[in-house]
């Protein structure tokens, strides 16, 4: 039977600038998902996107090609990646005047 | 391979008669996963004052890579539990911070009152993101058992204080809180809600030890006191991706409330008769059996407790132990 695993790897978070959720090892996972659930939005012209990173040792990053879908709205967007080696986080950017979001961010891991 | 491994798991532990829990991390995180904060009854948002437990970082299964050397992996297999904290830290005195403190644990109940027994295989290390092993970086790695029965709650806790403001202290501390005031312990802090859920209910002194109580920048605090010769120096080894998988072995006995011994590899510390601070049983959490991990980080670079695999066991009471 497959293994599955849930990470809040942010809660109840307030992310008003570009940030990186914190390196997860994920080496037996097949298949991973990011969510991002967004509970409140502030500022003109709010836009939160990310980009899936892969690393070889945790500690330097690299964009591994997989996009996350722009929010400027309470929600939730989600972004799938395979092929990832061992470690995986989301780099964040967060654009627009005095732009804030609240919300969560999950790691979804199967394998 | 995987016969050879499963023939040796148990035989690195002692355990008790009863088994309750053998884990393994190369099969998954079996039940462990992070503590969080308590809840509003009214809107889904944390209980306020609740926000430095709302980050107490998810465990994972890593693989023990590391920059120069790679994959270390685990004591048997691939995998083990880690669990890390953010590159962020208070001094020693001052309360802990928001994800600088990360903690586990499993939930289970128990049947009966009598010993109970926890063991793991563990190492620990701070990040290899810089220059220097790191030995003063990291503050402490604990084992806290949280027990309610039909009177009290009670926490029999120990801890190796590692560093604390940078200066090495590597000895352990058992839990019992000095005699303070609910307001002075926890600022009674709301960590539950009364039987009609219409009142909150505060954390008593003796509960959560692990962060509450003044802290000294000496690394002491209100909650924990040295135990007696508890010095120790554990293998740390020359880098910061070189790991030692080390033995520890809890004992307390449920059915008199209190310590009896601590093992780590060639050390066993004599804990009988130390009562952890009693604190009045809580609403709802009848016959609670929770086992705890943590790890807290002295500077502001991730700290990683590395659990190869655990044991949880019971059986009777053993014979009086002497009072202290």
């Amino acid at each position: 039977m497959k293994q599955v695993h849930t990470a809040v790897l942010e809660r109840f978070g307030t992310f008003a600038a570009d940030f990186a959720t914190e390196p997860y090892e994920a080496g037996w996972a097949e298949e991973a998902i990011f969510f991002v659930k967004i509970d409140g939005v502030a500022g003109v012209e709010a836009a939160l996107s990310g980009q899936v990173q892969i690393s070889p040792d945790g500690l330097t990053w690299i964009d591994e090609g997989t996009a996350l879908p722009p929010i400027g709205r309470a929600g939730v967007a989600c972004t799938r990646v395979r092929h990832f080696g061992n470690w995986l986080r989301l780099a964040c950017r967060v654009t627009g005047r005095e732009a804030s979001f609240r919300g969560s961010i999950y790691l979804v891991l199967k394998g | 391979m995987e016969s050879v491994a499963a023939a040796v798991g148990l035989s690195k532990f002692r355990p008790l008669e009863r088994i309750l829990a053998y884990d393994d991390f190369d099969h998954g995180l079996n039940g462990w996963t992070e503590l969080t904060g308590n809840y509003r009854q009214d809107t889904m948002a944390v209980t306020p004052g609740h926000e430095p437990f709302t980050d107490l970082r998810p465990p994972m299964l890593s693989s023990a890579t590391f920059p120069f050397v790679g994959t270390h992996g685990s004591m048997a297999g691939t995998y083990s539990m880690k669990l890390a904290t953010r590159a962020r830290a208070g001094r020693a005195e001052e309360p802990i911070r928001k994800g600088g403190f990360a903690q586990t644990l499993k939930r289970l109940t128990w049947q009966e009152r009598g010993l109970v027994q926890f063991e793991m295989w563990f190492t620990y290390k701070p990040e290899a993101d810089r220059p220097g092993i790191g030995e003063d970086e990291f503050r402490a790695f604990g084992v806290l058992w949280d027990l309610q029965d039909d009177r009290h709650r009670y926490f029999p806790a120990v801890r190796y204080l590692n560093a604390a403001n940078g200066v090495v202290k590597q000895k352990w501390q058992y839990a019992r809180a000095r005699k303070v005031s609910a307001e002075q312990w926890s600022g009674n802090e709301e960590t539950s809600i009364s039987e009609d859920r219409q009142a909150a209910w505060g954390a008593k002194p003796g509960i959560d030890p692990q962060w509450f109580g003044r802290r000294s920048p000496d690394g002491s605090t209100e909650g924990f006191r040295d135990i007696p010769r508890g010095a120790q120096r554990l293998c740390y080894n020359e880098t910061f991706d070189k790991i030692n998988w080390h033995y520890l072995r809890f004992l307390v006995d449920s059915s008199r409330r209190e310590y009896v011994e601590l093992q780590c590899n060639e050390r066993t510390f004599d804990l009988r008769g130390i009562q952890p601070t009693l604190a009045p049983a809580y609403p709802r959490i009848w016959s609670l059996l929770n086992l705890a991990l943590w790890v807290e980080a002295d500077t502001d670079r991730r700290c990683f407790l590395f659990v190869d695999s655990t044991v949880i066991s019971t059986g009777p009471a053993g014979r009086r132990g002497r009072r202290r």
